[in-house]
């Protein structure tokens, strides 16, 4: 493949066809057929592009790079000056972005069967919220991650808020408010990289740092990357936000919340990536983010411990596992790297599972609080099947995939003597299988009071077909991934190497 | 959160996160006094005539025109998300559901008690600065202000026109038409980025200014016809010290256009979901 090319013909419509998909969408409001056809057709086209993609750059408006001798060059491989605003598709982006496409499938599919008429916002806020995601991981500029963030944080809001619920809106207007905060964090952060290096291009700015002498600007280099860990912390729920997203988490439709802990994983590892690429060799900074990972995995797992309903505990075990991802990441390792980045696509997909099976349970009218259900593994005993194996993975036990990301994670930590590390990452383990199994016993598989078999109650245990499908396809993908690693680790470790040997390059 | 939750330990922990933030902001912007990089910005202002005399419309439409593209959706989604929690398109799942939705009226105006001299005043005041807002947008690649700053206009002048009239506003606008006027902005925007990507690869390329197809590196060529249909129109006289040069500010001043008609949508839509309220009964009547 020709990663040298700089007008790499899918990257444009990764974007372009959930934004106009989310504005037809969005016109069409409540001509359900039109909605339906529309947008399962343009999901399936952006899954179809993110697997066909080759790799290379966009650069956006067409404009060329310049060298240091004024000549212009549309060669992504000559070092030079970025004129455009540069998107890159490598295989980083195209596991993660085609893992997101097959959700997005998922998520509008189920959202075209369970609601009936006005939801054309509604999948409308669920395309642009891909588009902030896919934006956030493509982009290699300081500028373009800060609107797309911005963007992200907006529809999450939409996205909570769109149940129209006390709670569910209470959610989305904190995480709003602190938005406002944490997009002007990030603001002032790009501000403060423009000052010192004048690139709002990333590449451009490691280079400018790496081969100029900041004298006594260090400090403002530091004030930068405290307002871009804000924004990390922010974008991905880490300590101390993390009440407010396991709210949002906990007040979504259980399938919005498969895109929003999706969003949020890919904001993490691209706004992590960028850390470790800008301030990976400023002393102490890894060491910070490695503190706010591992707080943040002992903060949520702890919560999702002593939670009475499913979705609670699901919250807060996102929240955990976030920390999971981030841990990786922040050994700044190649092999911790790797950990974290594997994690992320592992997570992605069992907690999909967990959420799809907890919305599953709605379809039994008695909700998801584990004092109020039981029996639901004689009523469906597929559902009870998925959530446990779901749960499995989840868990870090094999086959399944989250036993060899979780693996790697702890090798790296021990090789780096952090032994400590290692045996929060093996505890967090442990307590999610607790966690889970505590709600599943509650739920599944204690005997529950027998439902009324009438006609209007029957129709209440329909669970979609599909549902099952996209179940069976996801713990396809969790055993597969953990039987045979190397299918999701080859697209991961060039873009580790490239973080710890030659961060400048996307 | 209210402000008498932060009393306390709760309050002292702000304060001392306020002024560590202060501290590490102003100590910054003190050092960085008198030692900003200028970086690329000396390189798009060499370039930047060549496009459009106004450099602010050359940056924010054309070098960052992605940037500015997702800024558009920014203030769309605002628009979706804003009449969402007011009404317009809540969901509910096909089975029985614990809560209730939230229901959200609008503002008590009373249009009636509003002095007759105040009727009078504003619909010329209406008028004219409806007709300034188009004169902004028109004028974007030449001069300060844009699409951005005409919706801004426009909008005030739909806010004072229902302020004073109320549904009897000259100016009512229904509501599925601010829709469309926000679909039609943010898609007019979205889609002047085809002719570029259809013709060079390079997605929002401006084929009508076309500067770069000279470069031996360039991977597509421009056709004539599209050089001249989003060229021409634009075409626009210099007098700089060197003489008189023509330039053309290409697909920039479409784009305004569509971002005006989306600033216009987004912001009227949320001042009407604001002032009346939102009725899905209605909505469905309308459609």
């Amino acid at each position: 493949m020709n990663e040298q090319i700089t007008n790499l013909w899918s990257v444009p419509l990764l974007i372009m066809i959930p934004i106009l998909t989310a504005i037809m969408v969005n016109l069409l409001y409540n001509k359900t057929r039109a909605i339906r056809v529309l947008s399962t057709g343009a999901a399936l086209a952006v899954l179809a592009v993110a697997v066909v993609s080759p790799y290379g750059f966009h650069w956006f408006a067409g404009h060329p790079a310049v060298n240091s001798d004024g000549v212009y060059t549309f060669t992504a491989s000559i070092f030079s000056l970025k004129l455009s605003l540069e998107y890159y598709y490598g295989p980083l982006q195209q596991i993660l972005i085609a893992v997101m496409s097959l959700l997005l499938l998922f998520v509008v599919v189920i959202a075209n069967k369970s609601f009936d008429k006005n939801y054309g916002p509604y999948i409308a806020i669920v395309f642009l919220t891909y588009v902030s995601a896919a934006a956030v991981l493509m982009t290699n500029d300081f500028y373009n991650l800060w609107i797309a963030v911005e963007l992200g944080s907006l529809l999450v809001a939409g996205l909570v808020a769109s149940s129209g619920t006390g709670y569910a809106q209470k959610a989305a207007l904190k995480y709003t408010f602190f938005s406002a905060l944490a997009g002007s964090g990030l603001a002032i952060s790009l501000g403060l990289i423009l000052g010192i290096t004048g690139y709002a291009n990333i590449t451009d700015a490691i280079n400018f740092l790496m081969t100029n002498d900041l004298g006594g600007m260090y400090a403002v280099l530091y004030v930068a990357f405290a307002f871009l860990t804000l924004a990390w912390i922010y974008a991905g729920g880490l300590i101390p936000v993390h009440p407010l997203k396991s709210d949002v988490y906990r007040s979504a439709f259980p399938h919005a919340t498969v895109l929003l802990q999706t969003q949020s994983k890919l904001m993490l590892v691209a706004i992590g990536i960028v850390l470790l690429r800008m301030f990976g060799a400023l002393p102490f900074a890894r060491e910070v983010m490695l503190s706010i990972s591992v707080l943040t995995m002992i903060v949520g797992i702890v919560m999702a411990l002593i939670q009475t309903d499913f979705r609670w505990t699901l919250a807060y075990i996102i929240v955990s596992h976030s920390g999971l991802v981030t841990v990786g990441l922040s050994l700044g390792t190649y092999q911790g790297i790797v950990g974290g980045l594997f994690q992320a696509v592992n997570d992605i997909v069992y907690m999909s599972i967990l959420l799809l099976c907890c919305e599953m349970l709605l379809y039994f009218g008695k909700g998801t609080s584990i004092k109020f259900n039981g029996g639901i593994a004689k009523k469906s005993p597929w559902l009870a099947a998925f959530v446990i194996l779901g749960a499995f993975a989840a868990s870090g036990i094999p086959p399944f995939n989250g036993f060899q990301s979780e693996l790697i994670i702890i090798q790296a930590a021990l090789a780096q003597s952090l032994p400590e590390v290692a045996a929060v990452v093996l505890m967090v383990s442990v307590s999610t299988f607790i966690a889970l199994f505590r709600a599943i016993y509650s739920i599944f598989l204690k005997p529950g009071e027998d439902y009324p078999v009438g006609q209007a109650e029957s129709k209440r245990f329909e669970i979609p077909a599909t549902v099952f499908v996209f179940l069976l396809v996801l713990l396809a993908i969790s055993f597969v991934l953990g039987v045979y690693p190397q299918l999701a680790l080859g697209f991961l470790t060039e873009s580790a190497l490239k973080v710890v040997f030659v961060p400048w390059v996307p | 959160m209210e402000i008498k939750e932060l009393r306390g330990i709760k309050g002292i922990v702000a304060a001392i996160a306020l002024l560590i933030i202060f501290f590490g902001v102003f100590s910054s912007f003190l050092q960085l006094e008198g030692n900003v990089a200028r970086g690329i910005s000396e390189e798009y202002n060499k370039l930047a005539y060549r496009m459009a005399p106004n450099n602010l419309a050359s940056w924010v439409y054309d070098y960052r025109s992605i940037d500015t593209l997702l800024e558009t959706g920014v203030i769309y989604v605002g628009a979706v998300v804003s009449v969402l929690v007011l009404g317009r398109g809540l969901v509910r799942l096909k089975i029985p559901e614990e809560d209730d939705i939230v229901k959200v009226s609008g503002m008590d105006l009373k249009t009636e008690t509003m002095p007759v001299l105040l009727k009078y005043f504003a619909l010329p005041v209406v008028i004219l600065l409806i007709a300034y807002g188009l004169l902004v947008v028109l004028e974007a690649p030449t001069s300060g202000g844009g699409g951005f700053q005409c919706g801004v206009i426009v909008s005030s002048a739909y806010l004072l026109s229902v302020i004073i009239y109320g549904k009897k506003s000259p100016f009512n606008i229904r509501k599925k038409t601010l829709v469309a006027f926000g679909a039609f902005g943010w898609g007019l925007y979205v889609l002047m980025g085809l002719p570029g990507y259809l013709a060079t690869g390079y997605w929002q390329y401006n084929v009508g200014a076309d500067l770069w197809s000279w470069v031996s590196t360039f991977p597509g060529a421009v056709p004539d016809f599209l050089h001249a249909v989003f060229g021409d129109p634009f075409m626009l006289a210099l007098q700089l010290k060197e003489g008189i040069s023509y330039a053309t500010s290409g697909i920039l001043p479409i784009i305004n256009i569509g971002e005006s008609f989306n600033v216009i949508g987004a912001i009227c839509l949320i001042f009407f979901a604001f002032i009346y309220g939102w009725s899905e009964s209605e909505e469905d009547a309308s459609e």
